[in-house]
């Protein structure tokens, strides 16, 4: 999986695309400690882009929370933002809204993260 | 160490290159003394079949050949003729004015018609008979003055009666004394009578190949190389042959042409032979022909025009049964001996020769250990089909060599010996490629083996798990059997082995029926640990509080402390009162059941107090929603294996549930209903394997117990 990332005011943005399932989750999970590794900001500040992402499995959300974990740790945070309906309605089911927030847009996402 | 361990270990020594080149020392140590090894006889059997592929063209015929036949004894008696009748023969061809004439005859002893012979055998003749008598030889010598011709001599290693040095060396012959040793020397030789010798302008000899070097010679009786230049007592001499065109030539300039490894051609007059270091013409056969043959008594009786013989090289010999010595050619030929000095004219004349040149078996040397080097690197890396292959095309190229310098030009190289002799270093190889695969097949089919009974121990131990994991799901038929207020079913099939979904069920007392429904991040056997975990939790802490919301908290804080990688679980746990109908639930993340009432579909509302699945923040405040159940209603839990089941397009949804929940409407036996249920979701998957563990819970409230008979 490779992932496109773009920095803008220290808010890192990584571009997701494709179903994150049992079967590409671990990919995910390496291709984005990558990308994490490559910008590490202070705090660091990410938003996933998952306008491409078309399914996601109880362990891709595995792996948003440990992420997201792993950020607030360092006193940054993990957000979501431009989900489809179907990934949205996951996201309210499951509540995982309260773990990892979602906004509609990029721009929302960069604001709440204060970038 | 055992001998086939022993064996296997020199035959690998050395990454399995050690025996092979061993092998290859051996072979060109063969090659080096090729000529005293069998194989010489396959070297020179090649060497004729390039001969006959391309035998040396013949379109001139610059030689005649007069032979004395057997018709020519029958008209003019037996052998030896009077001197004066071949007087007579050759006064014949002279008149046709040949370039030279030969004899391959040698007269040692006067005629037999002499005077002093006759004299001796006929007493009584008087001598003025005798004193009238023609002297034969005087006549024959007559003859022999008139053009230049060549006696035939004999060179001998030892003295015999009336053997003496022939007297016509070749004048002012320089030759360098490394080359000159290689030539045959004779002591002296067998020559004619002294007055046909000096009659006569030249001598040459008719000796074959000395003994020593005969060797490959008498093989087989075929003739492959001739002498063309030799010493007798000191003397140089042409051979028989070659003199007669020096004579042709008017005594015409001979030069033996040398290098460091001694002659290499000889020139007379611009006339070039190429030869051997020792002097030795490799003669380049011609295919046998008869048209140059005439017999001695047609050209007594004067059948021939006299022009026949112009401008040709006349040879003078036996062609008869009894009297003829008879050679086979490499080309296969029965020829008679004549023949011989007929082709080293042509050859001469020509400058054919067979070129093998002293520096050819070191260049052949060369090619073998080349070759054989190109194998020993190449063959191991190959696979055996490709090292067959290989093997076969460094052949084709020694041998399609061999065939190519000698079209192209007449050279002499043995391919096929270098690609016997490379046949054991290649065996060899083959072996040590084939032992190669046969390890490494074995050593694979360890693995096989290895990792069939890996699987099959990890199959045996997956299975006890599930055996395990399936004995803590309850039945709910078997508890609830005397149950009338409702009715309950419930399955669950992992995707693996082992999964991560569960179900409960059980009465917290006899009013207050329990029942959740949960499913772990992930699969398989981690999920399934998990599992294990919350549905032990679930059961035990429930009954200890009064208050649910409660109960998940403490569960959740329970869950979290023993959750080192990281899972969490989506639930949904509820108490349903069932003489009333009132339902108390806690949502955490999971999918909210579908409630059938009155043959419509309803979602329970969770919104309101749904959190987060368990273990995803560790101390969410959950708390308890409320609903009130319509008797006869039909609640339908379900995990994400039915609702996100793939048909490879398109997933079963909350649609497809719904749809499917609806035909249950009116069915009584609630365990028909959720396998009708199930059977659908497997149908819609059309034969995919299942993505994720799936489960189903039914649950139909039959509304309050009628109130109780008074007796």
């Amino acid at each position: 999986m490779n992932l496109q990332t773009h920095e803008h005011a220290g808010v890192l943005t990584v571009s997701v695309s494709g179903p994150i399932d049992h079967v590409t989750s671990e990919e995910f999970a390496s291709a984005l400690d990558e990308s994490l590794k490559n910008h590490p900001g202070q705090p660091p500040k990410v938003v996933l882009d998952f306008s491409d992402v078309t399914y996601i499995s109880s362990a891709g959300l595995r792996i948003l929370m440990l992420v997201s974990r792993r950020l607030k740790g360092q006193a940054g945070a993990l957000v979501v933002a431009r989900l489809n309906a179907l990934i949205q309605e996951v996201f309210s089911i499951s509540r995982f809204n309260l773990i990892v927030p979602t906004y509609p847009t990029i721009e929302a996402a960069r604001t709440a993260l204060g970038g | 160490m055992s001998n086939k361990a022993l064996l296997r270990r020199i035959l690998l020594a050395g990454r399995g290159r050690l025996v092979p080149l061993l092998l290859l020392l051996l072979a060109a140590l063969a090659l080096h003394y090729l000529p005293h090894t069998p194989l010489i006889s396959l070297q020179q059997s090649q060497f004729d079949r390039y001969q006959r592929l391309l035998p040396r063209a013949r379109d001139q015929e610059p030689v005649i050949v007069v032979g004395i036949d057997s018709q020519s004894l029958l008209d003019h008696g037996p052998w030896p003729w009077p001197r004066s009748l071949l007087a007579q023969l050759i006064d014949r061809i002279q008149a046709g004015q040949p370039l030279a004439l030969g004899l391959d005859l040698i007269f040692a002893e006067p005629d037999q018609y002499s005077r002093q012979t006759l004299g001796q055998r006929l007493p009584s003749l008087s001598p003025q008979v005798l004193q009238h008598l023609p002297d034969n030889d005087q006549q024959l010598a007559k003859r022999l003055a008139r053009s230049p011709t060549t006696l035939a001599v004999v060179g001998l290693n030892n003295k015999l009666p009336g053997s003496r040095p022939p007297a016509h060396p070749l004048p002012m012959f320089q030759q360098d004394v490394r080359s000159e040793q290689a030539l045959p020397r004779f002591a002296t030789a067998l020559v004619s009578r002294p007055e046909l010798q000096h009659a006569a302008s030249g001598e040459g000899f008719i000796n074959g190949t000395q003994e020593e070097n005969n060797q490959a010679n008498t093989e087989r009786g075929v003739l492959r190389r001739v002498p063309t230049l030799a010493y007798i007592n000191k003397q140089p001499f042409l051979s028989l042959p070659l003199d007669m065109v020096r004579q042709a030539l008017g005594n015409g300039e001979v030069v033996a042409e040398h290098d460091d490894a001694g002659m290499n051609a000889i020139w007379i007059g611009d006339y070039r032979l190429p030869t051997q270091a020792n002097g030795e013409l490799l003669l380049h056969y011609g295919q046998a022909n008869s048209h140059y043959y005439l017999s001695a008594s047609d050209v007594l009786a004067g059948r021939h025009p006299p022009e026949t013989f112009t401008s040709r090289f006349v040879l003078i010999g036996f062609n008869s049964t009894g009297l003829q010595d008879r050679v086979i050619t490499p080309l296969g030929d029965s020829l008679p001996g004549i023949d011989i000095h007929a082709q080293v004219i042509e050859s001469l004349l020509m400058g054919a020769a067979l070129k093998r040149p002293h520096w050819m078996p070191h260049f052949e040397l060369l090619t073998l250990l080349l070759a054989g080097l190109l194998l020993i690197s190449a063959v191991p890396v190959l696979p055996p089909k490709r090292a067959v292959f290989a093997f076969a095309g460094v052949s084709s190229l020694l041998i399609g060599g061999g065939y190519l310098a000698f079209l192209s030009g007449h050279w002499l190289y043995d391919g096929p010996s270098q690609s016997l002799l490379l046949s054991p270093l290649f065996i060899s190889l083959l072996g040590n490629t084939l032992i190669a695969a046969d390890t490494r097949r074995r050593e694979a089919e360890r693995q096989l083996q290895h990792s069939r009974e890996e699987a099959a121990r990890m199959a045996g131990e997956l299975d006890a798990a599930r055996r395990i994991q399936m004995g803590l799901l309850p039945a709910p038929r078997e508890l609830f059997a005397q149950e009338n207020r409702f009715a309950m079913a419930a399955l669950l099939e992992p995707a693996r082995a082992v999964g991560g979904d569960y179900f409960d069920c059980f009465m917290l007392d006899s009013q207050r029926l329990c029942f959740a429904i949960g499913d772990v991040s992930g699969k398989g056997l981690p999920a399934s640990l998990f599992m294990s975990i919350s549905k032990t939790l679930t059961s035990t802490l429930i009954p200890r509080h009064t208050d649910l919301g409660m109960a998940v908290r403490d569960i959740e804080v329970e869950l979290s402390r023993q959750n080192s990688e990281y899972l969490f679980v989506t639930a949904f746990i509820a108490i349903l009162d069932v003489d009333r109908g009132e339902l108390e639930f806690v949502c955490a993340g999971h999918d909210a059941p579908l409630i059938l009432r009155q043959g419509r579909i309803k979602k329970i509302d969770t919104a309101a107090i749904s959190g987060p699945p368990l273990c995803a923040l560790g101390d969410y405040p959950y708390t308890a929603g409320s609903a009130q159940l319509t008797a006869g209603d039909l609640l339908c839990l379900y995990t994400d294996g039915v609702t996100e089941a793939s048909n490879g397009d398109s997933m079963f949804g909350n649609e497809g549930l719904a749809d499917a929940l609806h035909h249950q409407l009116g069915v009584s036996n609630i365990e028909q209903a959720t396998d009708a249920l199930r059977a659908t979701v497997r149908r819609f998957e059309a034969g995919l394997p299942p993505a994720d563990d799936l489960t189903l819970m039914l649950l139909r409230w039959d509304g309050p117990p009628p109130p109780a008979q008074s007796i």
